[in-house]
């Protein structure tokens, strides 16, 4: 079992962790949208996020489990919700900072540039958390989350890339 | 402890003189508003004398322009910076203790203003000997940065000394945010050291892009890509 005994609180209820994960997405896609006048951004941004750990987390759990460390699909939902909460959390506190650069901003890349480093760190922060919510232990099991990882963040940031090249003239 | 037997002065003599007691009071659980309400009057008066100092290299309305603007960059990336400072800390574990952290932020930032207004003298000897303008801005660069890593230093030690999980995370964030809004900042609302010939001199110049526009703009031009027919000359370039 890998799963902590005791897992350090969530840093919200589940539920606001969770609408917290797909507004504060929103709000960098509004940065892009209010620069593009575009809405799709709006939409796609939090669709992209959510979408793709939706499509890549049970791969994540199969992996695990068929290295030995299998923690219980309760476990491992309840450190997916603990990890974007932690990822909805981190990219509201880059909204203001990436705000105001973009707004202060007069070419195209600039915004894009700011979107792209406020929901990078913060994935990578929502990474950490989930690889501290699943309590690692062996080399296998951190090798599957090191493959997982880029995995989804080499999805998530292909559909990312395809969305800014769209709104770019 | 802070904020309940110390005045706003003691205060201030307590951050420059013994800031171990100074964090460890910040740590508690304390009410933070007075130290709040006095590190932002800190900074405003600190940086105002600093603008005022710089502004005399041009002299006249620069005076009152650099004096206005200055607390208005340290204050605005103090507000635009601490909710990140909460949030990473928060994602990873650490408590959320907003008016804590920001109450670290602006000290750090009473610290660095307070390390600066004591180069104000260095300031106003470089206008006295006429130093040359490009020296002057190198000296200015060096001050502020020396407060500006003595500033961040006093969150790095605070952050360290509450021994949270991300503690190390939370900082270089804040770094990486504080860096990049504090430069967009002060870079939006230039001049503050004008050239003493200078004719006229705006509040804030015109919007001409971003630091990072800028920046992207240098690239572009050393790989041979020009935005522009020519480079402006001399004489026709804002002073």
């Amino acid at each position: 079992m890998s799963v902590a005994i005791e897992p350090e609180p969530a840093p919200l209820p589940r539920a606001a962790g969770l609408a917290l994960a797909a507004l504060a997405p929103a709000a960098i896609g509004g940065i892009l949208a209010s620069h593009f006048e575009a809405i799709p951004p709006v939409a796609v941004t939090p669709a992209i996020v959510l979408g793709v750990i939706a499509a890549t987390s049970p791969a994540l759990y199969i992996a695990l489990a068929a290295t030995g460390e299998a923690p219980r699909v309760p476990a491992v939902a309840r450190a997916i919700a603990v990890a974007l909460a932690a990822f909805g959390i981190a990219l509201c506190g880059f909204v203001l900072p990436a705000t105001f650069l973009a707004l202060t901003s007069i070419t195209d890349a600039t915004p894009i540039a700011m979107a792209t480093i406020a929901l990078g760190g913060a994935a990578l922060l929502g990474m950490r958390r989930l690889a501290r919510e699943l309590a690692l232990s062996s080399l296998s099991a951190w090798l599957v989350f090191a493959v997982w990882s880029i995995a989804t963040l080499g999805i998530a940031g292909r559909l990312w890339w395809d969305l800014t090249r769209e709104l770019l003239p | 402890m802070i904020g309940e037997e110390h005045t706003a002065l003691e205060t201030i003599d307590l951050l420059l003189r013994d800031r171990t007691r100074m964090l460890l009071a910040l740590r508690g659980d304390r009410d933070v508003m007075p130290v709040l309400r006095t590190m932002v009057a800190t900074i405003a008066i600190c940086m105002a004398i600093v603008g005022a100092a710089l502004g005399t290299y041009r002299g006249g309305a620069q005076i009152g322009y650099a004096a206005i603007k200055l607390p208005l960059v340290l204050l605005g990336t103090a507000a635009l910076s601490a909710p990140a400072l909460t949030a990473i800390g928060l994602a990873l574990g650490r408590r959320a203790r907003f008016a804590h952290d920001l109450a670290l932020v602006l000290s750090a930032l009473a610290f660095g203003a307070l390390l600066l207004a004591a180069c104000t003298p260095l300031i106003l000897l470089g206008r006295s000997i006429d130093l040359d303008y490009h020296r002057m801005i190198l000296a200015t660069v060096g001050m502020f940065a020396i407060a500006g890593i003595a500033a961040l230093r006093m969150i790095a030690v605070g952050l360290a000394g509450e021994h949270a999980v991300g503690w190390r995370a939370a900082f270089t964030g804040l770094c990486i945010v504080f860096v990049v809004v504090g430069g967009q900042l002060s870079w939006a609302l230039r001049p503050y050291l004008a050239r003493p010939r200078a004719q006229d001199v705006p509040f804030v110049r015109e919007v001409e892009g971003s630091l990072f526009d800028s920046v992207t703009q240098a690239f572009d031009s050393a790989r041979g890509i020009y935005t522009r027919g020519e480079a402006p000359l001399p004489s026709r370039s804002a002073p």
